[in-house]
């Protein structure tokens, strides 16, 4: 493991503005993450999760504060960069999947392959791993529409990981799971990180995903508070 | 109402495009009305009040009246005929005509036969005539003649004339009249109405009063309030009254027809036994009808556009309807979920379908006033009289009303049918439905072709279903059924594309292939593509046939019929006006053999020069063929030549006979001039004595040449054969001209005997005096004084059967096939022919039994046969040069001028005919418009249902321009195919449809047939239009989508 961490975030302020009505949505956050480890970011709905993941993959900017991915200062990075950084490092896994309907399961991993040019033998080796590695290798040809919501989570993470990210975000990625399907995709994610060594922020409610992670980061109101890893999840204080 | 306000005020963008779509189409059938009611009225008021004098005077001809009640019958007459046409003013002319009274003895010398003459009084007599010498009469007993009369009778100004009795009729005193003038008169001024028809003389006339024929001359023309008061009986008098229609309605015009329709019995009832004949001639009920049928053409016309503008909105409205259930459909199933029933449901939807249908009419109806007001404004409804201030009417409301309220419907039934699933799949059910509408649809549509197809040629100008609902029906089901080729075509493109290497390209293609929704819009767009491509080309197509019908009509570029019978020179004179190719021309009926045609429906013989038949004649042909191909089979194989006679010069003529009593010969020459016009000439009885005659001069004009002699031989005392030698001297010429000419100088002997004549020969030589032609025959005066027994030389031999070209009508009634061989009758000669081609129609005779021969030819064949007469009837020019040409040539006064140009004008410009041509131009521009809006809103609900979706792309990694790229691609992917698939929607319907849908003036199938026209440039533009308004459309969407397609909507999604 490096010493340099994968993602340092650092002052990180994110405000959005409804009517009157200013909403501090991260408020001065700041935490490193290390190469390789699998960190869960909890907190309740509306505390600043998604925001902060879609800062650190740069889909979002934040008013103040900077972010480092492998070195990579995203804020400082335009359009183009940014959209080279999500190819290249940073892959996202959403709560609901994200999967293009009208793509079938193979054509779905395919994707950002496709974006980066890979040659088509190489790609279609490579998604044909991905799908053997999530267990899906014979639904293949069938579209989002036709998988499980499990199916789906698991197609999504293995699209995410078709072009070798270092860094890979999940937003929820059990939220719309049962429990059973849920714990599957979790453990799939664990393995990940063992196998291929790709370091993965998770925003996640489910206890067991923490218990997974090697560190949980807990976030309310904007602010960041961390507990020891695979510590049962503890609401905060303020929390309703 | 809460909730239909509040969402109002939320997804005001979603029904300001309902409300736009509903207003489109209410605006669309609102101006449609219009056209069809407002301006289908105007035009008839429009048309009555333009249409020529001779379509809408009522003319009395009263015949016989006594001296006495002259004055009473004109006055009667012109009291009852106002009175007809009342409340239209009225003015009237009247002219008289005597019974024939004894000329006298010391005029019209040289002749045993009576001399007679007649008195005309004309109320308008200088805007009849141009004065040539003299003075209008201004007193009682003036008079002035005419050139020919003046001429014949050696009369000039200041002359005194006395006419004497009255051959049939009670004795009444003589009349004094004195000469004040010469005059000319001018043409389409009522001179065919003359008893002599301007001629000025007679020979051999009976009018029916007498036993024995007289020389007739005439007319003395007087000032008919002079004439009435003189006692003399008028052998026929006429009254014509004009009826200024400047200020029509509909309901005063029907009423004048109806009293038009019983004039005669009114007229009969007033005038009594105080006139022989009473009979009333007047257009004027035929012209409001075939107005009316006019009329009835048009609007059906732009009744089957308002049914394509109709359904080409309920077609936007439906795609509108669904996109926007689609986009409610989360309220609505949460509606459904809080326990509100399908009927409050309804409920929801009608108050806001109702307040769109209230909002639509309300702006539709000034909306749709401007639009057609402001089409009036624009060509061709402006070039016809017919603009118009904005204004509503009450047919107008009811359109808009009804067809917002329709649309209206439309959107409640959308909103309240069962929410699909949300899945891009479709069910089997929905899929069964739609296969079950398009078959239905194309099942409706080939009846409605069928129904065209098979519609009768003959005129049937009222509006029928099928020919309003056809084209809209078959441009439905068209645009249905190329969708359905469409989606296989872009499942192929998605196979290919995914070969590729990136993700842009392949993705974009899946997106247009696989979403089931991508080609929503896709009917729309194809219809409205095809209904703007078939509007183009129909319009095209119209126009063209318009064009078609009036080439054809005319036959020629510039026909001008004649008024009177033409001279020498003319043709020179026309050629010099409107420098272009001039022919004299023969139009006329004639018999075929024995058939006369069907009643009413003679056929027609045409005849011009047909050396020049490119230049001269018009009208499409078939197979490629051109008019020169035609003429090249018709055309004599050579010119005829000619000796040239000098201007003037006086031709002198002997002969010798054998015998005590020499016979006696009548020459007649036949003269033409360089247009090829002939012109006969006959000189006095000649004796056979070796004396030497002067004929009188036969050349009028410089240029011409003698070309055909005919010598009828009688003798007062009968006998045995005699030989007969007569010599004909032309001056000479001029040192240019070959003496002899060298043409094939040919003898014959005319039927019905030719073996009264025998061994006719004839030769021509150059002598110090001229040109001589020796004639010579031996000739059997045996029999009947005035039998047939004529020597006729002609600068050309027997030509043998005229070559004709007869129309497919003509061959199909007939039964003839090139090589056939039939006679035709010109005048009362008749002439051989045969038939060389079977054209489509012949030139001025549109769907005419006809025969179109060379006039020269047909000359040929009946001077052989002793007929110097000249038949023609009008002349003809091809090419005219100039704007001009038309003016110049009726400013000759020989005759009404028709042009190509100015019968294609009527025919696309003519009040009752424009408003085809502008609704076509209105609805080209909605399709486009409706199209248009369809993209918007296709693209923007698409984008915004799919925006997580989009963002999620980011989120993949793919830049904005990548997604933009991807965007466009797969609207471009649909748009691109579903436009070529309209445009060939609307190519195919031009192709099968339009020709149908042409109907001529009469609601008759047009003559020659309707070809379709695809006009590429402006097809072509249109298309460029549709597609880069398309892309504009979609990339303005995609970019402005693909803006907000930030984390935002991360952070709402689920």
């Amino acid at each position: 493991m490096s010493s340099e961490p994968m993602l340092s975030v650092r002052g990180v302020h994110r405000r959005f503005r409804t009517g009157p009505t200013v909403v501090h949505a991260l408020n001065g956050v700041s935490f490193d993450v290390a190469a390789g480890s699998m960190v869960a970011l909890v907190g309740r709905s509306g505390s600043g999760k998604t925001t902060l993941l879609n800062v650190i993959g740069g889909l979002d900017r934040p008013d103040a504060g900077t972010v480092h991915v492998d070195g990579t200062d995203v804020t400082a990075l335009d359009e183009d960069g940014l959209s080279r950084l999500r190819r290249e490092k940073v892959s996202y896994v959403f709560q609901s999947f994200g999967l293009i309907p009208v793509l079938s399961a193979a054509e779905n991993v395919a994707a950002p392959l496709r974006m980066a040019r890979v040659a088509p033998t190489e790609r279609e080796r490579r998604v044909e791993l991905l799908l053997e590695l999530i267990g899906l290798a014979d639904h293949a040809r069938q579209r989002p529409a036709e998988l499980s919501g499990g199916q789906q989570q698991r197609v999504a993470i293995a699209r995410a990981l078709a072009a070798s990210p270092q860094l890979l975000l999940a937003d929820e990625p059990t939220g719309q799971l049962d429990a059973e399907t849920g714990l599957s995709v979790m453990a799939l994610l664990r393995g990940i990180v063992e196998s291929e060594g790709v370091t993965v922020l998770v925003s996640t409610h489910d206890a067991v995903m923490m218990a997974l992670a090697d560190r949980v980061i807990r976030i309310h109101d904007g602010h960041l508070d961390e507990q020891a890893a695979g510590q049962p999840y503890a609401p905060a204080p303020d929390a309703r | 109402m809460r909730l239909v306000s509040r969402r109002a005020r939320a997804q005001w963008p979603l029904l300001a495009a309902l409300l736009g779509v509903v207003t489109i189409g209410a605006t669309v059938l609102g101006t449609c009305t219009l056209l069809v009611t407002r301006t289908a009225e105007r035009a008839l008021e429009v048309a009555v009040a333009r249409a020529a004098p001779s379509a809408v005077d009522v003319t009395v001809y009263t015949g016989t009246v006594e001296g006495r009640d002259t004055p009473s019958v004109a006055a009667d007459t012109r009291t009852v005929v106002a009175s007809t046409l009342a409340p239209f003013p009225v003015t009237t002319t009247a002219r008289a005509s005597t019974v024939l009274r004894a000329l006298p003895p010391g005029l019209a010398t040289g002749t045993t036969v009576p001399a007679q003459a007649y008195l005309s009084g004309l109320d308008d007599l200088p805007a009849r005539s141009e004065l040539v010498t003299g003075r209008w009469p201004q007193h009682p007993g003036d008079a002035v003649l005419l050139e020919s009369t003046a001429q014949l009778l050696g009369l000039t100004p200041g002359r005194r004339v006395r006419l004497g009795a009255e051959l049939a009729h009670a004795p009444v005193p003589p009349i004094d009249v004195l000469v004040v003038g010469v005059v000319r008169p001018l043409p389409a001024r009522g001179w065919d109405r003359d008893p002599l028809a301007t001629a000025g003389s007679a020979a051999g006339y009976r009018d029916g009063r007498f036993m024995q024929p007289v020389n007739a001359y005439g007319p003395f023309l007087v000032d008919l309030a002079d004439l009435v008061t003189t006692g003399a009986t008028v052998d026929r008098m006429e009254v014509t009254a004009h009826p200024d229609l400047s200020h029509s309605n509909r309901h005063d015009l029907e009423t004048v027809v109806e009293a038009v329709d019983g004039v005669d019995r009114r007229l009969a009832g007033t005038l009594g036994d105080r006139v022989q004949l009473a009979r009333v001639a007047s257009e004027l009920p035929a012209t409001l009808r075939s107005a009316d049928d006019q009329r009835h053409v048009t609007a059906a016309a732009v009744l089957a556009i308002a049914v394509l503008g109709g359904v080409l909105a309920a077609t936007a409205l439906v795609l509108a309807g669904r996109l926007t259930t689609g986009i409610r459909a989360d309220e609505t199933a949460l509606r459904s979920a809080l326990g509100a029933s399908r009927r409050q449901l309804a409920a929801t939807a009608t108050v806001e379908a109702g307040f769109v249908a209230a909002v639509a009419a309300a702006l539709a109806i000034p909306a749709s006033s401007a639009l057609h007001a402001g089409l009036t404004h624009l060509p061709p409804l402006d070039g016809a009289g017919l603009t118009v201030r904005p204004a509503v009417v009450g047919a107008q409301v009811l359109a808009v009303v009804g067809g917002a309220l329709v649309l209206a419907a439309v959107l409640i039934v959308l909103a309240i049918r069962p929410v699909p699933a949300a899945s891009d799949q479709r069910t089997r059910r929905e899929l069964l439905a739609r296969s079950g509408a398009d078959l239905m649809l194309a099942v409706f549509a080939a009846a409605g072709w069928w129904q065209l197809y098979a519609q009768p040629t003959d005129a049937s100008p009222r509006a029928d279903a099928v020919r309003m609902l056809a084209p809209a029906l078959l441009l439905t089901a068209g645009a249905a059924l190329a969708l359905r080729v469409v989606l296989p075509a872009l499942r192929g493109a998605d196979r290919l594309a995914y070969r590729a290497r990136g993700l842009a390209f392949p993705l974009a293609v899946a997106e247009a292939a696989r979403r089931p929704q991508a080609v929503a819009a896709g009917l729309l767009v194809g219809l409205a593509c095809a209904a703007g491509t078939f509007g183009l080309a129909f319009d095209d197509t119209w126009h063209q046939s318009q064009r078609d019908q009036a080439a054809l009509a005319v036959g020629t570029d510039l026909a001008l019929t004649l008024s009177t019978a033409p001279v020498a020179g003319d043709g020179a004179v026309l050629s010099a006006a409107t420098a272009g190719a001039v022919s004299p021309a023969l139009d006329r009926g004639t018999a075929v053999g024995q058939w006369l045609g069907s009643a009413g429906d003679a056929p027609r013989l045409v005849a011009v020069d047909t050396t020049r038949a490119d230049a001269l004649l018009r009208g499409r042909l078939d197979n490629d063929r051109g008019w020169a191909d035609v003429g090249a089979t018709l055309a004599p194989p050579t010119r005829v030549n000619g000796l040239a006679v000098p201007a003037g010069a006086p031709l002198v003529l002997s002969g010798t006979a054998a015998g005590d009593t020499p016979p006696v010969v009548t020459p007649r020459l036949m003269l033409q001039d360089a247009t090829g016009l002939r012109t006969a000439c006959t000189g006095p009885a000649v004796p056979l004595d070796g004396r030497e005659f002067r004929l009188p001069a036969c050349a009028t004009a410089d240029g011409l040449r003698l070309v055909a002699v005919a010598l009828p031989v009688t003798a007062d005392a009968g006998g045995g054969p005699v030989a007969v030698a007569v010599t004909l001297t032309v001056p000479p010429a001029g040192p240019a001209e070959d003496p002899t000419d060298g043409s094939d100088w040919t003898a014959t002997s005319a039927p019905p005997i030719p073996s009264r004549l025998r061994d006719p020969t004839v030769m021509v030589s150059a002598t110090p005096t001229g040109t001589t032609l020796r004639m010579a025959a031996t000739v059997d005066l045996g029999g009947v004084e005035d039998a047939a027994r004529t020597l006729v030389a002609t600068a050309f031999p027997d030509p043998g059967p005229v070559p004709v070209a007869v129309s497919a009508r003509f061959a199909s009634e007939v039964g003839v096939e090139s090589g056939s061989q039939l006679s035709v009758t010109v005048g009362i000669t008749p002439v051989p022919v045969v038939v060389t081609e079977v054209v489509p129609a012949v030139p001025s005779a549109p769907g005419a039994v006809a025969v179109l021969a060379d006039l020269d030819t047909l000359s040929r064949a009946r001077a052989v046969t002793g007929d110097l007469t000249f038949p023609v009837d009008a002349w003809w020019v091809g090419h005219p040069a100039g704007p001009g040409a038309a003016e110049r040539a009726t400013a000759l006064h020989l005759g009404a001028v028709a042009t190509r140009e100015a019968e294609t004008a009527r025919l696309i410009g003519g009040p009752l005919l424009a408003g085809l041509p502008a609704a076509l131009r209105l609805i080209v521009p909605a399709a486009a418009l409706l199209l248009l809006a369809g993209v918007v809103l296709h693209v923007t609900c698409d984008l915004q249902a799919r925006a997580v979706e989009v963002t999620r792309l980011r989120g993949l990694g793919m830049s904005r321009r990548g997604i933009r790229a991807v965007l466009l691609g797969q609207h471009a992917g649909v748009l691109l195919p579903v436009l070529a698939a309209g445009a060939a929607v609307g190519a195919l319907a031009t192709r099968v449809v339009a020709p149908l849908l042409v109907r001529s003036e009469t609601g008759a199938a047009p003559v020659p047939a309707t070809q379709a026209h695809w006009p590429w440039p402006a097809e072509a533009a249109l298309l460029a239009v549709l597609l880069a308004g398309c892309m504009l459309a979609v990339a303005v969407v995609v970019t402005v989508q693909v803006r907000r397609a930030d984390a935002t909507h991360l952070r709402v999604a689920p």
